[in-house]
């Protein structure tokens, strides 16, 4: 797309050449998009609540709840798992029409995916909060769940691969790799619907899902929707970022396919993954290199943006200060096995693991949900402050609750895996930091609670029949 | 690069992968029906939001990997058919499950435990306390 165009398209939000556009001026896959988009920031709402009467349970004794806490921690990661993915699929919708200027192959299809996801997901929430699961880490629900779930990227995957092949010319780097990245969700969910006898299958397949979602397929449709967001908004030339983007993702696919390794050190597997899972972690680092330097590069050209532009960059500057420190390098840190035989199953994860879902996925699945909902419409003084406010809570309550899980996890390993103290002994010591950790989640959920309120906000100013809809169109 | 050069990379590495994920699977003997019942057991209560297996799991229980070797089969039944009241609660009980499912659930405990895990957990657990 040109840059001229795009800049154009982005301020009147009407399709400058091809497409079927509405008389909104958007096409059918971006108002599609908008359903994704929005149930994603609302899903994420409620996380946070879940998220803090969790981390209360832990710290405060005989604490009243219908929900069980190992159930309501499955609501927890049943959530954490799913609304960065279904705000994924909205992201690819919205940048695939975007980069490949003409309309999805078909609405019906789109529709017919979004309630299959949903309902799925609410099927998992609404099963684990009576009790019935299926009991593995990050999948916790009834198989029949993910059923529908690979059902529903089955019917996104044939949509987008209908769409970027009714025109072969207009192929963008970005829109191929958002769609290989859909690709590769549904092929490692897939084996998670069976049920495994053998324990040490089951673990290692599960990371398919915990691992290489996150750190392969969900990384191919980020980097495709980060380029796209750099064109749009002319913080890059396309050139530029067509250059390196084939090579990133065949990098962080090979890296991040053999880095599962890292997950497959003590669960059965042969000795060798100790050396594929660390060499292939030391590669894994490559291709964030690129994106801090496209960023980089984007931020030196940066002419002058709106309110809501410069709010959707804090959130997505907020993922990249995460996907460096907390998921890449603190992920690389924890690969060395000498490392992550101490460190393994220690609050140490549960910290990573925080920087990396919420730091570094989290945050720019919300930013996208942001920058995309909002199109047409422009926050005034008083919802920019209001959305400034909820970017720096929630990094504040981020790092409060990450860092005193990585000081608490620090003295875990120490005590409970260097010297052989006893567990329960060691977990009294650890409390205060549970506490510290409990603090910082409530600051989160209160930035929580903000930014949802200004997506829906968003989202409701600009529906299609609203009154102050596309002020510029 | 073209994007057909990624997704053949991509298809191949898949691949291997794969083929090096099933070869890794194999167990040293065959799983016995009452671990399996077990493995049934362990994923029906949700237990691993609590303990880790392996070291993947939740933290507000220890490891149970190697429990057999902290406590035998019939304190490890005992203790999960009359659960005590979980530190530091006055009123909480640890759940609870019947005499079979005890039962089962210590026979996956005793199979797990036969599983290699390449010198982890760096400590083991010591014999007695609570798991
Ligand atoms: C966006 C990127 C990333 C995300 C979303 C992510 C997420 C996670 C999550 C959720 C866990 C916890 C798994 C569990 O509970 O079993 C985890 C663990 C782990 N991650 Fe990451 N991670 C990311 C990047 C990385 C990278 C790049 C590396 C290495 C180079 C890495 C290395 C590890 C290791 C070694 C563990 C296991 C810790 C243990 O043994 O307990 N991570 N990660
Ligand atoms: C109010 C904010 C939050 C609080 C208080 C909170 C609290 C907790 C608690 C108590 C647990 C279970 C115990 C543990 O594993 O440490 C947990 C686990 C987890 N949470 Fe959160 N959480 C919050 C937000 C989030 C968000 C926004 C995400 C991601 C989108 C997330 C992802 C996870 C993951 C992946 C785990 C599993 C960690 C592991 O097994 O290593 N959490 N969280």
């Amino acid at each position: 797309m040109k840059l001229s165009q795009s800049v154009l398209g982005l301020f009147t939000g009407r399709r400058v050449r091809g497409g079927r556009a509405l008389a909104s001026g958007r096409m059918m896959g971006q108002v599609i998009a908008r359903r994704f988009l929005l149930t994603a920031g609302m899903l994420f709402a409620v996380q946070g609540i879940v998220a803090l009467l969790g981390a209360a349970d832990l710290v405060i004794p005989d604490l009243p709840s219908p929900i069980p806490f190992e159930f309501g921690r499955s609501i927890h990661l049943g959530l954490a798992t799913l609304w960065p993915f279904i705000g994924t699929l909205g992201l690819v919708y919205y940048f695939l029409v975007e980069e490949l200027e003409h309309d999805i192959f078909s609405v019906r299809l789109a529709n017919w995916q979004f309630w299959l996801v949903l309902l799925s997901s609410l099927g998992i929430y609404g099963s684990l909060a009576l009790r019935i699961g299926n009991g593995r880490e990050y999948l916790e629900g009834m198989p029949v769940f993910y059923v529908g779930i690979c059902l529903s990227l089955a019917l996104g995957a044939l949509n987008f691969y209908k769409t970027l092949t009714s025109d072969r010319n207009a192929v963008t780097p970005a829109s191929g790799v958002m769609v290989i990245g859909v690709f590769l969700l549904l092929i490692m969910l897939m084996p998670n619907i069976i049920h495994f006898s053998n324990p040490v299958a089951d673990e290692g397949v599960k990371f398919w899902m915990v691992h290489l979602w996150e750190e392969m397929a969900l990384e191919l449709t980020t980097a495709g929707f980060v380029a796209s967001f750099f064109k749009t908004t002319g913080m890059a030339r396309p050139q530029d970022v067509e250059k390196w983007l084939y090579l990133e993702v065949t990098l962080t696919v090979v890296s991040a396919l053999f880095g599962t390794g890292h997950h497959y050190f003590w669960i059965g597997y042969p000795a060798y993954w100790l050396v594929i899972g660390f060499v292939f972690s030391v590669f894994q680092l490559v291709p964030v290199v690129f994106l801090v330097h496209m960023t980089y590069k984007g931020l030196k050209r940066r002419v002058s943006t709106g309110r809501r532009e410069k709010l959707a960059l804090w959130l997505i500057l907020s993922s990249l200060l995460y996907h460096v420190l907390g998921a890449y390098l603190m992920g690389f840190i924890i690969s060395v096995p000498w490392v992550n035989l101490y460190m393994h199953g220690t609050f140490l994860t549960s910290g990573h693991a925080h920087l990396a879902v919420f730091g570094a996925l989290g945050f720019l699945v919300l930013g996208g949900s942001y920058y995309c909902l909002s199109r047409g419409s422009e926050p005034d003084e008083r919802s920019f402050r209001m959305g400034v406010l909820a970017v720096l809570a929630l990094n504040l309550g981020l790092l409060l609750m990450a860092g005193s899980l990585l000081a608490g996890g620090l003295l875990q390993t120490y005590f409970w895996r260097v010297l052989g103290m006893d567990f329960m002994q060691v977990m009294q010591l650890v409390r205060p930091y549970l506490v510290l950790r409990m603090a910082g989640g409530g600051l989160f959920t209160l930035g929580d609670m903000l930014l949802g309120w200004q997506i829906f906000k968003a989202w409701k100013q600009t529906r299609p029949g609203s009154a102050c809809a596309h002020p510029a169109d | 690069m073209k994007l057909r050069t990624v997704i053949i990379i991509s298809a191949m590495s898949l691949t291997a992968f794969i083929l090096v994920n099933l070869a890794s699977f194999r167990l040293p003997n065959p799983v016995p029906a009452g671990a399996d019942a077990g493995k049934k057991v362990w994923q029906a209560y949700n237990c691993v939001e609590c303990h880790t297996l392996f070291g993947n799991g939740g933290y507000v229980g220890d490891d149970l990997t190697h429990v057999i070797k902290k406590m035998n089969p019939e304190e490890l039944r005992d203790y999960l058919v009359n659960p005590p009241v979980m530190r530091p609660n006055r009123k909480k009980h640890h759940p609870g499950v019947t005499q079979a499912e005890a039962r089962d659930l210590v026979s996956y405990f005793k199979y797990v435990n036969t599983i290699p895990t390449l010198g982890w957990p760096p400590k083991p657990s010591r014999p007695g306390g609570n798991p």
